[in-house]
């Protein structure tokens, strides 16, 4: 019940902050230099058009209608037009919303659960070599440079070694073809994702891995830790379903916390292998001064952003009974 | 006058040690950073950087075409690989990698530094505030805090050159400055709040201290040596953003960055032909962030007594 509440809660404040990001938008816009109708319309339009999706986005009217209007506009789904694609911003922002979703997912479990994992056995080997290795490993893995990271394994893997495709998320003889099924298309799929989820993955454990070991630290030092010694409890039973279980919970906060730089990660990701996400999206749009498809996918990222931040934070209240809201 | 009098003794180290507290904890931190190996081969890495960012005035004096902007090889046309003219090999225009990586050094340091120092500075003004104003003002700030915090800096840098077009460095300092203080801020925030309702703030305050002066005098530097600790994390945070913005190509054109150079290779598809350009600026970049990160490790054994050596016996 109280849980119910403290949802209720984060959703109102996720939904104040979406409005405070749209509005900072909004005026940031019409406060830049230049003139905004040049930014939202085409400069390829003729000119009927041009003024047609003038009207329609209200940039004829004074500046708290344009804030109605562009708020109207945003509930019902009108971003404008892509000038690049040349088509509705929504249509491609959905189209490329469940290949951000399942790369980025993926990575950011595989990552915490191979990092919960390594980290249990650093902290029970500690100060011996494999912990010495484990966490310098982490820590020079965490500290790489994506993007450059993500072109040494092109470099590596799909240049010199053929192994992997060089960019993107299908290849086209198997999609077109009529006879290939479901799963040698998802096969084609999970084939080009190696290249870029080794990268998010090799970024992202360490960090998890380093607090999963200090968080583990801390809890063999609990008193119930010395219970369940006194009770004569093998070690690997105390490791594995006493301390690992508790010790696992600050990972799990540091999933969220660490959300943002993530989701940069996931951009440049994206950008380096051409995988049709939202976060290529934008920086694609960007460099193409492609302004009301920019604004759409950054819209989207924010709310993305938001909503996992509160699912981890209710994750975290399931999964520790100790926490009440 | 006691001051006065133990002037007279400064030669005295134990002397000098208890006029100076914060010398003394600085003394007391750095014999504990010294058994830190982490913390040792960071300090190592980051005077070597340090160095590299120094000897990049060298380069341009020797010859004009060892310029890293603007200095072109009238020998050459296309990359060619290390030599003895070019140690390091030239670019796809025939400038030097090498005065390109010392001068990317430089950059790296004034882009962290500086963007460290405003974000840290905004974060302690910030979170003092909040902790000890409370009430309204600190619900006001910690709702700001939280929704900043979640922002992925990268991307609102790419909404805003959206919206601004082309940024200078320091727009992109600025902005990862505004964007990086609220971690700080609920540290610092928090130790503020527990040192309120120690004795000796109590007693400041009924001898007639004055709220700047409490703020000042008494918690500030009790907070500073966490703020410290976070500027290395924010260091390497803002090398990252920044490099990261310069290698999908909205950095400022006019620097010559780390992440720039790895736009020259990506964009103009020498990446594959020419590895002995890919690989020095990714492992400089990946490198000095390592380095900034194991000194903050170390300073974290440092700050936090439950980390130290001693209790690592069971």
């Amino acid at each position: 019940m109280e849980l119910r509440k403290y949802i209720g809660r984060r959703l109102v404040q996720v939904v104040i902050i979406f409005f405070v990001i749209l509005t900072v938008l909004f005026l940031l816009f019409r406060l830049a230099p230049g003139d905004p109708v040049s930014r939202m319309v085409d400069p390829d339009m003729t000119p009927e058009d041009a003024h047609r999706l003038k009207v329609e986005l209200g940039l004829d009217k004074p500046l708290g209608i344009q804030y109605l209007v562009y708020l109207k506009n945003f509930f019902t789904g009108h971003f404008g037009y892509s000038f690049h694609y040349g088509e509705p911003v929504v249509n491609i922002i959905w189209s490329r919303l469940p290949n951000t979703v399942l790369l980025f997912t993926t990575s950011i479990i595989l990552s915490a659960l191979v990092g919960i994992f390594l980290g249990k056995i650093a902290s029970w080997h500690k100060g011996k070599k494999t912990d010495s290795i484990l966490t310098i490993g982490a820590l020079v893995t965490h500290t790489l440079f994506l993007p450059w990271l993500a072109l040494i394994m092109i470099w590596l893997f799909s240049y010199k070694f053929g192994w992997f495709p060089i960019t993107g998320m299908i290849s086209e003889d198997v999609w077109l073809d009529p006879d290939s099924g479901f799963i040698a298309k998802s096969l084609d799929v999970m084939y080009h994702m190696v290249l870029p989820l080794s990268t998010l993955f090799l970024i992202h454990f360490g960090a998890y891995l380093l607090i999963m070991r200090s968080s583990m630290l801390e809890t063999l030092k609990e008193d119930y830790i010395l219970t369940a010694r006194a009770k004569g409890l093998e070690e690997k039973v105390i490791r594995d379903h006493h301390a690992a279980p508790n010790a696992a919970l600050p990972v799990v906060t540091s999933v969220g916390l660490s959300l943002a730089f993530s989701i940069n990660g996931g951009a440049l990701t994206e950008t380096v292998f051409t995988w049709p996400g939202i976060g290529r999206e934008l920086v694609f749009s960007v460099s193409q001064n492609d302004y009301p498809l920019a604004q759409a996918s950054f819209l989207l990222i924010a709310a993305v952003v938001l909503v996992s931040n509160v699912v981890v934070d209710v994750l975290y209240a399931y999964l520790d009974p100790r926490i009440r809201y | 006058m006691k001051s006065i009098a133990a002037k007279g003794d400064l030669r005295d180290p134990m002397t000098v040690r208890e006029r100076f507290p914060l010398l003394n904890s600085f003394l007391d931190g750095w014999s504990i950073f010294k058994q830190s190996l982490l913390g040792r081969i960071g300090l190592v890495l980051l005077i070597l950087f340090a160095l590299m960012a120094v000897c990049s005035y060298i380069p341009p004096l020797i010859d004009p075409m060892y310029n890293p902007m603007t200095g072109v090889d009238p020998a050459i046309t296309c990359c060619t690989p290390p030599g003895m003219r070019h140690w390091l090999g030239t670019d796809f225009m025939g400038r030097d990698i090498l005065s390109q990586l010392l001068a990317g050094a430089r950059v790296a340091f004034m882009v962290g530094i500086s963007a460290a120092v405003m974000s840290i500075v905004l974060g302690v003004a910030i979170g003092m505030t909040a902790g000890y104003m409370g009430r309204f003002i600190d619900t006001l700030l910690m709702r700001l805090a939280d929704m900043i915090m979640v922002m992925p800096t990268l991307l609102v840098v790419l909404i805003l050159a959206a919206v601004f077009g082309q940024l200078n460095i320091w727009t992109i300092v600025l902005i990862i400055a505004l964007f990086r203080w609220p971690g700080v801020s609920r540290i610092i925030r928090g130790q503020t709040l527990s040192l309120k309702q120690r004795p000796f703030i109590e007693a400041a305050k009924v001898a007639g201290a004055s709220h700047s002066r409490i703020i000042f005098q008494h918690i500030m530097p009790n907070v500073l040596p966490l703020a410290f600790l976070f500027m290395t994390f924010r260091v390497t945070s803002a090398i990252i953003t920044e490099a990261a913005l310069a290698f999908l190509g909205f950095g400022d054109p006019g620097t010559v960055s780390w992440g720039m150079m790895l736009q020259w290779v990506w964009k103009t598809g020498h990446m594959f032909k020419a590895p002995y350009w890919l690989l020095p600026p990714g492992i400089c970049i990946s490198l000095i962030t390592l380095s900034f990160y194991m000194l903050g490790r170390a300073m974290d054994e440092v700050l936090d007594p439950r980390l130290r050596k001693e209790d690592q016996t069971d």
